[in-house]
């Protein structure tokens, strides 16, 4: 309090050490963070082709043709429809083998090695080898499945516009459902032994332990995995740029591919405009981000009523 | 680092001062003879995208050297990300003194002048041989009067001839020397190499330009000008010669003949696929000799060309057209030593060089008869020689109207393009490409009126008459005379 009662200058001169030790943090976030998302606020208001040294002002006009861009909402689908099937899926199918893995049998830890081997490898590289895994011809998928008669004929499943789509899904489930399986297996933890043993002692059968126990312990940490895996999936950039290069016709360009597309790969590059579609994206975002946010302040808040 | 390691930290006896005195001649020590070396031998950084022409430069700069106080310092570029890399230092201020635009179509090469980007050749710069002048034209390669680039490559090429395993096509019954030359030929000669797992034809589906490229060519031998029908001025991808294009390409896919891989593959890929005998034949430029040659030795007397571009059915009536060429090279406007740039530049504009660039098998040479007198391949040879019969030279409105250039710069890409259209089409996301491709045309037809009266604004004298050009006949050269 008396510390308080002092003028401004004097609290900080008081302070300057801590300030002197905040000030290479602050430094880094500011070039590294603050100043790119601001300077993307910038770009998205130029006319701008990158050939020069700055664009001209133009408003919104970016974000007008943004709103009218058919290729803009076919990427917005395409993440959307990415989210809507690969995160439950991820979280859903992580969860199942969390409860499994969780048990204590013979070679738990080789399973859990081996689901959690792919997130290690670079997600570009994890993108060249899928097309050769998944190649029609030679591809090891399509001859396994050819030989076991599954398919009488090969799938192109990254060339095709209405398959493409749906196998970087199920490629990025693989690739990342360790990450996710190890924070289930952490949260399983937290869960007493004891609830489960005064369950069995009340002659509650293993459905039932899962439904009245496991499930409601775990709520809020689904929110929180739910959240990290909205945010890993709208960052896949790398994976689908060597997977498919957002192809076949746009079938598989989410948001990261076409404000790359726009910035970089066109013949003409458009700096302005590729920064408004990954602003508007963000904006957007993040609006669904504070929804999930609030829906987590909700149970945890209906949690300490009870 | 280095004086604690030795063992000479300060603790052990150093004074501050002496510590700071000893860095600062260090400092020196290694300044000074990098200063002492500037000022005698001036650096020309050298930026470009041809990996097979290495070699061959790496002599002219050798040879530079020799002869000027001054040494060439090269950074290969990947065509891919070239463009990130030159926009990054040209808003440093590190462009590099000489650099090839990937892509360098007339309009990108317009918006890089606007934006300040070149400097002309020096006044020391002879380009003056008949075929040398004639490529030189205001807008592609000279700005205001002033020549500040020259292509290195001839303008008659096409991308698009059949290369094939002489073997496959004799047992599927063709002609091995002359190759499938008419669409039905391919199509049969595909369907006859189908078998025992291999394929009759690969394409590089997943490089759009590439395939756009093809489909240019496949649409002039059927008839059409270009892009832009000369008679209209109006762009024509929906017209009937790139309807019929198209349904050859599909063609292969429908019969069965085309590798199920072509949806996933570039050129490179789909060339070493095609190569190590997954399918009998791959559409490639002249270039496909030089890297045959340097990549895969023993393949190279497998594989035949056919003498020219594909066409539907006369092969006398088919042609394909290439306008003026932009240059290859660009002194970059940043650059402190113009007169050795245009020194080292001059040293690619040889009859020694011409006959060394015929040699490397990439774009044939600028002058076409230097591929006589080089030692190349037969199927190089035979590409090459063909282009003079069967590729003419088609109007620029930017030759007849310099303001095009402004109109050019202003333009946008319109997506989805040529090249994603075909992908599109081949990977089933629409069933008839026609409205799609109509669809296109009328996008560049807006996107070009966009872009008259952006340049109109602000002081162009430009109108779409610009891109009519009534003198225009199939199978003739468009001459400077007929402007």
């Amino acid at each position: 309090m008396q510390q308080n009662s002092k003028p401004v200058m004097a609290r900080i001169w008081a302070d300057r050490w801590i300030y002197v030790f905040l000030l290479p943090t602050l430094t880094l976030v500011g070039a590294f963070t603050i100043y790119p998302v601001v300077a993307s606020i910038w770009f998205s208001f130029l006319d701008w082709n990158g050939f020069e040294r700055a664009g001209s002002f133009i408003g919104l006009a970016n974000y007008n043709e943004l709103l009218a861009d058919p290729l803009f909402w076919n990427a917005f689908k395409n993440t959307v429809v990415f989210l809507v099937l690969a995160v439950p899926l991820r979280v859903g199918l992580a969860l199942l083998l969390a409860i499994i893995l969780n048990a204590h049998f013979p070679l738990v830890r080789v399973f859990r090695t081996a689901i959690f081997l792919p997130v290690v490898t670079t997600a570009a590289i994890v993108g060249v080898v899928m097309r050769y895994v998944l190649d029609p011809t030679g591809g090891p998928l399509n001859i396994a499945l050819l030989n076991s008669h599954i398919l009488g004929q090969p799938l192109n499943f990254l060339g095709s516009a209405a398959l493409a789509l749906y196998s970087a899904v199920g490629i990025w489930v693989w690739k990342w459902l360790g990450i996710t399986l190890i924070y289930w297996l952490a949260a399983l933890q937290t869960i007493p032994r004891d609830l489960y043993e005064a369950a069995e002692l009340d002659g509650a059968g293993p459905w039932r332990q899962f439904r009245c126990i496991t499930l409601p312990l775990l709520t809020p940490f689904t929110l929180i995995i739910t959240l990290i895996t909205v945010i890993d999936a709208t960052n896949v950039f790398d994976l689908m740029l060597t997977l498919t290069g957002g192809g076949p016709f746009y079938a598989t360009e989410v948001i990261d591919i076409y404000v790359y597309r726009q910035a970089f790969t066109s013949n003409v590059p458009r700096l302005g405009y590729a920064s408004a579609a990954a602003i508007f994206f963000g904006i957007m975002f993040i609006a669904v981000a504070a929804v999930q946010i609030i829906a987590l302040r909700r149970v945890r808040s209906g949690r300490h009523d009870q | 680092m280095t004086i604690s390691r030795d063992g000479a930290a300060p603790s052990a006896g150093l004074s501050r001062r002496t510590l700071l005195q000893g860095m600062a001649m260090l400092g020196a020590a290694g300044l000074l003879p990098g200063r002492a070396f500037a000022q005698d031998t001036a650096t020309i950084k050298w930026w470009d995208i041809f990996q097979p022409l290495i070699p061959l430069h790496e002599k002219v700069w050798t040879d530079f050297a020799a002869a000027n106080p001054a040494k060439v310092e090269y950074t290969p570029g990947n065509p891919a990300d070239m463009m990130q890399s030159l926009q990054l230092a040209f808003r440093s201020n590190q462009l590099p003194d000489v650099f090839s635009v990937p892509n360098g179509n007339a309009a990108t090469i317009n918006s890089l002048q606007a934006a300040g980007w070149f400097q002309p050749l020096a006044d020391s710069f002879v380009f003056d041989k008949p075929f040398q002048k004639e490529a030189l034209a205001e807008g592609f390669t000279n700005f205001d009067g002033k020549p500040y680039s020259f292509p290195i490559f001839a303008i008659r090429q096409t991308s698009t001839s059949l290369w094939f395993f002489k073997d496959d096509l004799a047992a599927a019954g063709m002609d091995a020397e002359t190759g499938p030359e008419s669409w039905d030929d391919a199509r049969k000669a595909a369907l006859g190499a189908t078998k025992d797992g291999k394929y009759g034809l690969i394409l590089p589906l997943q490089f759009g330009d590439r395939m756009k490229a093809h489909l240019i060519d496949l649409a002039q031998a059927a008839g059409a000008a270009g892009e832009v029908d000369w008679k209209t001025g109006d762009y024509a991808h929906a017209s009937q010669p790139f309807l019929d294009a198209l349904e050859f390409l599909m063609s292969f896919q429908k019969d069965g003949s085309l590798h199920p891989a072509s949806s996933s593959v570039d050129a490179r890929q789909g060339r070493s696929r095609w190569v190590a005998g997954e399918a009998a034949m791959f559409f490639d430029g002249p270039w496909n000799s030089g890297v045959l040659n340097g990549s895969f030795k023993e393949q190279i007397d497998l594989i035949s060309v056919t003498g020219q571009v594909p066409y539907p059915k006369d092969k006398a009536s088919a042609f394909n057209y290439r306008a003026p060429s932009t240059g290859t090279f660009y002194m970059s406007a940043q650059s402190q030593h113009p007169d050795l740039v245009t020194q080292v530049l001059q040293m690619l504009t040889t009859d020694e060089y011409y006959v060394a660039l015929a040699e490397r098998m990439d774009q044939p040479p600028l002058d076409p008869t230097a591929v006589e007198r080089a030692n190349v391949h037969p199927a190089y040879k035979k590409v090459v020689t063909g282009y003079q019969e069967y590729v003419r030279i088609a109007p620029d409105p930017l030759v007849r109207n310099t303001a095009v250039g402004q109109v050019y710069a202003e333009m946008r890409d319109v997506t989805p393009g040529l090249g994603e259209i075909l992908q599109g089409a081949f990977s089933g996301a629409f069933s008839d490409p026609k409205p799609i491709l109509q669809q296109y045309a009328d996008q560049m037809n807006r996107e070009r009126d966009r872009a008259i009266e952006a340049a109109k604004g602000k002081g162009a004298e430009v109108s779409r008459d610009d891109w009519v050009f009534e003198a225009w006949q199939p199978g003739e050269d468009f001459t400077a005379d007929k402007y």
